[in-house]
């Protein structure tokens, strides 16, 4: 018995571990999407931006709280960057350029090797507390850590949504006509949503980087904004809670589905495009039967009218 | 001495000419949509914007309200409003309604009318966390002027419903509704009787002359010539981006041209 909770037990840590990096990463998607109508499809990129930031300044020997939170910020100064010349346009033109963003950037980190090491990638940076939490325990104590942050972002995140800040959001999710001709400063607010919801991502990045201990820029591939989505959808869109639990679901599925592997005629890397076809699959029958996510409420749905 | 007297005849002025519309001009490609119109419109009066579809009437809307860029020069309340944003011309006190009802649907009725306010503290970012107190008291007051405006348009029972489950009437007034919550010296409505049925109709019109008795103006695009012939105090009449006719009711409905125009000579 001791035996089977000492196999399970780092097994559970790392895909609650995982959950959480994602959970955070998606919470920011879905106050720009969920909340305020912005499509970001290039929101990988200031994951990317938190954790090259956090590794490379702390590598350069600035302390590690000060690298995160310059990885924070520099994820949100990109959101207000890519917001400035996009969000006066029609929304298509945001989804256009942050997915060309997002790849334009792994390149950068893969080219310019002086900086990033390019494909060989990071390693060797500071961990929170490494020297203090015991090597066995240290899994443990990121995810307790993790899950603090979590609680932190969710619950700062619901009062946001749920204060008249809120409010002005969702009007301009559902017609920004509404609140412009009401007097509300609509391109302001999308920027702001676009800065916090990146500036979010940057700090899943920072997270990230911490449990996988080294970082390269295939970690970055667009798939991972895909994963976001998928989570946000899964979850309900404009549903916090949805959110955290859709990261949840996606994460135990995507390891779950490794025990499978030995019972199905495939190959490891096939695996990976059928683990993908399953997940489509569950969508699809998700839109068609509850089209509004998990936790999402049908009469908020922002995905279909 | 002197000052005082000038700023006497300013706020006269003000009182007079709420909004001043010089030499409009709107041009979609070949088509003069709006093409060097100018009005006046004296404040506490409602008047009426009507001519046939494709007459520039809309458009004549979105260029006053900021929606859409033109050339010309408006004034509004004594200040020049022309190349202002939307919500900067809303933050002056003038307020517009959609052809189309813009209820946003997925929020509920009370939200649409608590949204409209201006300068809420708890819109800005950082109050939500510093001055919790100051909002909570702030949302106390908002919802109850958005219950009483509500009451005022009898939509109050439907306070909590989400603003897609009301019928089309319904989102009309939702729209007037949510308009008031700023408080505006002007309101600008584009059809509010069309696709109603004649008792919302009159309740809207006798909203209006209410809301015109405590001294609000209305500028109306309206086809229900009865209706808003019956509001207003003067009509102004568009056809093909220009203005055909202007006068009180009784003149224009008298006037041969505006016949014409309208009813293509059958009345």
């Amino acid at each position: 018995m001791i035996e089977y909770i000492d196999m399970i037990l780092p097994y559970l840590t790392t895909i609650l571990l995982v959950s959480s990096i994602y959970a955070i990463f998606a919470l920011g998607l879905n106050l720009e999407w969920g909340f305020t109508g912005l499509i970001n499809f290039g929101h990988v990129a200031f994951l990317a931006i938190g954790a090259y930031t956090t590794v490379m300044l702390n590598m350069s020997g600035y302390s590690l709280i000060l690298s995160v939170i310059a990885g924070i910020a520099l994820a949100g100064f990109s959101g207000f960057l890519l917001g400035i010349p996009t969000l006066r346009l029609r929304e298509d033109y945001l989804a256009i350029v942050t997915i060309g963003f997002s790849e334009v950037l792994r390149f950068i980190l893969l080219n310019e090797e002086w900086l990033t090491r390019g494909s060989f990638g990071i390693h060797g940076f500071e961990r929170p507390f490494q020297d203090v939490i015991p090597y066995q325990y240290y899994n443990i104590f990121l995810l307790l850590l993790f899950v603090a942050i979590l609680g932190i972002i969710y619950f700062s995140l619901e009062k946001l949504i749920h204060s008249p800040y809120g409010r002005v959001l969702k009007s301009i999710r559902e017609d920004e006509s509404v609140p412009s001709a009401l007097g509300k400063n609509v391109f302001s607010y999308k920027l702001q949503s676009l800065i916090i919801g990146s500036a979010i991502a940057g700090l899943a990045g920072a997270m990230l980087a911490f449990y996988l201990q080294y970082i390269n820029p295939f970690t970055f591939k667009p798939i991972e904004t895909f994963n976001a989505w998928i989570i946000v959808i899964l979850g309900g869109t404009a549903s916090n809670k949805g959110t955290v639990v859709g990261a949840l679901i996606l994460w135990t599925f995507f390891s779950g589905t490794r025990f499978i592997e030995e019972y199905v005629p495939f190959e490891s890397h096939q695996m990976g495009a059928f683990r993908m076809i399953i997940i489509g699959l569950l969508l699809m029958l998700l839109m068609m039967h509850k089209p509004e996510g998990i936790f999402g409420e049908r009469e908020e749905l922002a995905l279909s009218d | 001495m002197r000052g005082r007297n000038l700023h006497y005849l300013t706020d006269q002025v003000v009182k007079l000419d709420i909004l001043s519309v010089r030499n409009l001009k709107k041009h979609f490609g070949g088509v003069k949509a709006v093409d060097g119109c100018s009005l006046k419109i004296d404040a506490g009066t409602v008047v009426g914007l009507i001519g046939p579809n494709g007459a520039g009437k809309t458009t004549m809307f979105k260029l006053i309200s900021g929606f859409e860029g033109g050339s010309g020069e408006i004034m509004f309340k004594g200040r020049r409003i022309d190349n202002l944003p939307p919500f900067k011309i809303a933050r002056c006190g003038m307020v517009r309604t959609f052809q189309i009802p813009h209820a946003l649907t997925k929020m509920t009725v009370l939200e649409n009318l608590m949204l409209a306010p201006n300068i809420q503290c708890g819109e800005q970012i950082w109050n939500i966390w510093l001055r919790r107190k100051k909002i909570k008291e702030q949302e106390k007051l908002i919802k109850d002027k958005s219950q009483k405006i509500l009451e005022f348009f009898e939509i109050l029972h439907l306070e909590d419903e989400y603003a897609g489950a009301l019928s089309g009437g319904q989102k009309k007034l939702l729209e007037m509704a949510r308009a008031m919550m700023i408080d505006p010296s002007l309101m600008m409505l584009d059809e509010p009787f069309a696709g109603v049925n004649p008792t919302l109709a009159r309740k809207i019109s006798g909203y209006i002359e209410e809301l015109r008795e405590s001294g609000m103006t209305f500028l109306i695009i309206e086809h229900d010539i009865p209706a808003i012939t019956k509001i207003s105090d003067k009509i102004i009449v568009m056809n093909e981006g220009k203005i055909m006719a202007e006068g009180v009711p009784e003149e224009i409905k008298q006037r041969q041209d505006v016949l014409d125009v309208y009813l293509g000579g059958e009345g």
